[in-house]
């Protein structure tokens, strides 16, 4: 699907459509421009998934967790690999403590900086930044 | 009384010795990765690869403090406990831990934006309540300090911090990293007014920041190509500054604080700096102002090893065994 956003709270909007396929276990890569709003639709998929809490870009952190209230979904893991720039630097983040459950979704910025963590994602959003709007591509399936 | 401060919650791994008297702090020996990571440790490693692996610095870092080895100049020992990344926190939590045990000194976990605020003790001691304004890369809070040890959150950035929309416009400028200085360099021949950048939240009732809607009007500007570098830079500068002296202000006329604290990575931004004290010179000149040693700006254990003073005085220990890292700590 093709989804055209011209503001951060429809960017919301749509992720929160979005969240709505999860069912735990997936790991997404967030493919897009500096401004094109990959934190914006993350903010979004957290609300949908039941974290009140603020989602902040992970830029320097890295890594946050968000606990979320949802059936079959815990925890969302919010990764922005905008700062790494060598593979060695994603076995430092410990990613193996994530890998493979079932009760957290995993949300990757950036996912093209590291080709290990890339593999991983399942499926693949990508935004881009037209003069007035973003374009929003999310597969289907 | 002499603590030991251990710092790992980001990219930073930092070991510092403090001494204090009374209100008086001395800074007996501090180190910090960045600073020892050379080809003799690393060859080849780029430094910031080596610098998140901080499982193999911190006895290297410790060496370099040259303490007797039974831990004897050493009172307490004050660990970062959070809020950062896990893998990195762990490290020196498990590491503060393992010292404690060993030599049988008391513990204290520290709030990393706690350490932040104490970085301004070494230059005088604050009244309270104090307002402090934190800005760094990964934080932008508006905390109100009542007492050692008692805080109210009032306010954050809901999206970007600071520093990081300085590191991201840098980069979209084609400048380099980290952003913070390359975008003074540029801003100084630039025109502040040049364009007229959105103030992101100023108008809102609460004392929150947003950033990351100026780094998108920044991209605009930019693509349109009419506009020269230091242009950009100097009127982005001028935005983030406005914003946030302009909020801290607010701040100051809701709470009623006799310091302002400006601490955190961003508080090395000279304008920023004077800024700020200039507009409480006008508006409230009873109020006094600080800022910390440019030194203790970024990360480092030795605001830790402040902050851990007051928490030993007041006897606030944890038990080695137990104590865990949280990615998420909050300052209440």
């Amino acid at each position: 699907m093709i989804y055209t956003s011209s503001s951060a709270s429809q960017t919301q909007q749509i992720a929160e459509e979005f969240a709505k396929r999860l069912t735990g276990g997936e790991w997404i890569g967030l493919v897009g421009d500096l401004g094109s709003g990959k934190t914006t639709f993350v903010q979004g998929l957290s609300r949908a998934l039941g974290y009140e809490g603020p989602v902040r870009s992970p830029t320097f952190t890295i890594v946050n967790i968000y606990p979320t209230s949802h059936p079959s979904i815990k925890h969302i893991v919010h990764v922005d690999l905008y700062r790494v720039n060598h593979e060695i630097e994603v076995r430092a983040l410990a990613f193996e403590e994530w890998a493979g459950r079932k009760d957290g979704v995993v949300l990757i910025e950036w996912p093209e900086r590291s080709a290990s963590l890339e593999r991983r994602c399942s499926m693949r959003i990508e935004m881009q930044i037209t003069k007035t709007d973003r374009t929003i591509f999310i597969p289907s399936v | 009384m002499r603590v030991l401060g251990i710092e790992s919650s980001c990219d930073e791994t930092a070991i510092a010795l403090v001494e204090k008297q009374g209100d008086h702090f001395t800074i007996v020996k501090a180190a910090i990765a960045s600073q020892i990571i050379t080809h003799a440790f690393y060859g080849g490693v780029v430094p910031e690869v080596a610098a998140r692996e901080h499982a193999e610095l911190v006895f290297p870092l410790l060496e370099q403090l040259c303490l007797p080895r039974d831990g004897q100049s050493v009172d307490v020992i004050a660990v970062t406990y959070g809020p950062g990344l896990i893998p990195a926190l762990r490290v020196g939590v498990e590491f503060g831990k393992v010292l404690a045990w060993i030599w049988q000194k008391p513990l204290v976990r520290v709030n990393h934006l706690e350490g932040h605020i104490y970085s301004v003790w070494p230059k005088g001691t604050p009244v309270f309540p104090a307002l402090c304004l934190l800005v760094s890369g990964g934080h932008t809070e508006l905390i109100l300090m009542k007492d050692h040890g008692v805080y109210e959150h009032i306010g954050m950035t809901r999206d970007d911090a600071a520093g990081e929309a300085f590191d991201k416009v840098a980069k979209l400028l084609g400048l380099c990293y980290p952003g913070g200085p390359e975008i003074v360099r540029a801003a100084d021949a630039g025109d502040p007014n040049a364009i007229a950048f959105p103030r992101p939240m100023l108008e809102t009732d609460d004392f929150d920041f947003s950033f990351s809607g100026l780094k998108t009007a920044v991209r605009r500007e930019v693509e349109q190509g009419k506009w020269k570098k230091e242009d950009v830079a100097a009127s982005f500068q001028a935005a983030v500054i406005e914003t946030l002296v302009k909020k801290t202000i607010r701040a100051v006329f809701q709470y009623h604080p006799q310091s302002v604290i400006l601490s955190g990575g961003v508080s090395a931004n000279r304008l920023l700096r004077q800024s700020l004290k200039d507009r409480l010179s006008i508006e409230q000149p009873r109020i006094s102002f600080f800022a910390p040693d440019f030194s203790l700006t970024g990360d480092n254990a030795v605001m830790i090893a402040i902050a851990g003073a007051y928490l030993a005085e007041r006897r606030v220990f944890v038990d080695p065994l137990f104590l865990q890292a949280d990615p998420n700590a909050r300052l209440i």
